[in-house]
């Protein structure tokens, strides 16, 4: 499903930030991808999402190379990926059940065909009670939440997560890994950036460690 | 329950864009407005000069004015084509050339030209050319005036003042062309993060743009609306001020625009209403290509 072949990335003329990076994931796989700060891992998730591409090497995202693409590619593309953001990026004119909704709606989905999924992910994340609600009255926990009922509401086959657990208590943290692992059982490749040892040890999963820039 | 607009509805570059565009509506409805009364005037101008000449006898110490003057008429009167035929008397002389001359009482001394003013049916005009040539025969010291001289330069005038209204309306769709441009990236420009987060959702530039022109397409009519109404009553008051203070003409032209006759009153509005929907469609269609193209760079 991903396949990196030395792939090394720079922002503008300075140094480069990731370094003949190779690996590769398979459709339904689970991973972490861990490092400490400044090693590249936002980076690297950046460049899965496609919102940058690599200055060398090669990526093939579902199947497709990505230096190939066009403009007018992105968009399919990236509706088979989810994304759950370290700053959540919501959007705070958006109340927590239309934040949900956009994916879908960004797809030309009519309401009524999406507004019992929406529902039942927010039940599902246990944010029911807070749809009509903005995210700026919503704690660090419920945020999270919702950026990943978000990433999740259009069934993606990747889910890519970035610290999703760096704002939250290790009780409602062991409880998110649980949900990215449900959707994980239901055949979506989950990839979880964090810094977080502690959650990594609660699973067995294989872990990609960046370090300067380079996978360990 | 009715998704909320993605773009939120207070963004502060279109509130400024609204006022912009309902000034530009107005002064383009003012433009209209001006070339319809230009118009109109010019033609109720033409038709009063064409359909009608004269002819001048001016007195000579050789000749007897009344024999001559007589032999004008007649042959006016014979002349196929001329419905009607008067002489102006001296006090009609007199009027006509108070304005230059003032109030005087030497008309009656002075040795003015008679005139004689000829009614021409205007669905079967003379034959000008052979009228002149008779009167040069018969009559000594006539002249006959067709007018050709002042309907020419109306004309040109008149076609002066299209073409400057023209350009005024051109040069009003230019700016209000690139005050939608500066609005619409303005709106991108703010509204930045929402933009990235539905591109990273998948959202297609068609689907961000449609977004967008949504809140131009009701910003665009509504500022339509109000400069098109503005307009209407700038000229409303023209008509039902604008007697005491400057040329009543003005006033009874911008009335007749308005109110009489109904058909001619009907095509004004009909013409003022396409500032709004022109309005409305330029901003859709230059705020699609301008988001398309800023789009197209993220």
């Amino acid at each position: 499903m991903v396949r990196f072949e030395n792939v090394g990335l720079r922002y503008g003329h300075g140094p480069e930030i990731l370094r003949d990076i190779t690996f590769s994931l398979e459709r339904g796989s689970f991973r972490f991808l861990t490092g400490p700060s400044g090693a590249g891992k936002s980076s690297l998730l950046r460049l899965l999402f496609l919102k940058l591409k690599p200055t060398r090497g090669f990526i093939h995202l579902f199947d497709r190379d990505i230096a190939c693409l066009r403009h007018a590619d992105l968009p399919a593309l990236r509706r088979r990926i989810g994304v759950v953001f370290q700053d959540f990026k919501l959007l705070d004119h958006l109340s927590a059940y239309d934040n949900v909704a956009l994916p879908l709606r960004a797809a030309g989905l009519r309401p009524d065909v999406y507004r019992s999924n929406v529902r039942e992910l927010l039940e599902w994340v246990g944010l029911e009670g807070q749809a009509d609600m903005f995210p700026p009255v919503l704690s660090g926990g419920e945020k999270q939440r919702l950026a990943i009922a978000r990433a999740v509401v259009a069934k993606p086959e990747l889910l890519l997560a970035d610290e999703p657990t760096g704002n939250v208590d290790p009780a409602l943290a062991t409880r998110l890994l649980h949900l990215f692992q449900e959707l994980n059982r239901f055949g979506t490749t989950v990839l979880i950036a964090t810094h977080d040892p502690h959650l990594i040890a609660t699973t067995k999963f294989p872990v990609l460690a960046l370090e300067k820039g380079r996978l360990n | 329950m009715t998704p909320a607009p993605i773009i939120p509805v207070d963004a502060q570059p279109m509130r400024t864009l609204t006022l912009s565009m309902a000034v530009m509506c107005y002064l383009a409805t003012l433009a209209l407005g001006a070339l319809m009364l230009v118009e109109a005037a010019v033609s109720q101008w033409t038709s009063g000069i064409a359909s009608e000449i004269t002819v001048q006898v001016r007195p000579l110490s050789t000749r007897d004015t009344d024999h001559e003057v007589n032999e004008a008429l007649r042959i006016l009167s014979t002349t196929k084509g001329v419905s009607s035929v008067r002489k102006l008397d001296s006090t009609a002389a007199g009027e006509l050339l108070k304005p230059w001359l003032g109030e005087i009482r030497m008309f009656d001394e002075l040795p003015l030209p008679v005139l004689i003013a000829a009614a021409v049916d205007q669905h079967e005009p003379p034959d000008l050319a052979a009228l002149q040539k008779r009167l040069a025969e018969k009559v000594e010291g006539a002249s006959l005036d067709t007018h050709l001289r002042w309907q020419s330069q109306l004309v040109r005038t008149a076609a002066t003042l299209h073409r400057l209204s023209i350009a005024i309306l051109a040069l009003i769709a230019l700016s209000a062309t690139g005050l939608v441009v500066f609005a619409t990236r303005s709106v991108l420009d703010a509204n930045r993060h929402v933009i990235e987060v539905l591109h990273l959702v998948g959202a297609k530039d068609s689907f961000i743009a449609r977004a967008v022109k949504g809140r131009f397409l009701k910003s665009a009519f509504f500022a339509g609306l109000v400069g098109t109404v503005g307009g209407i009553l700038t000229f409303a008051l023209m008509g039902a001020f604008g007697a005491p203070v400057g040329d009543a003409r003005l006033a009874e032209a911008s009335t007749n625009l308005l109110i009489a006759p109904p058909t001619v009153a009907l095509a004004t509005y009909l013409v003022f209403f396409l500032v709004p929907v022109c309005a409305t469609f330029l901003s859709l269609v230059t705020a699609h290509l301008a988001i398309m193209r800023q789009l197209r760079g993220t």
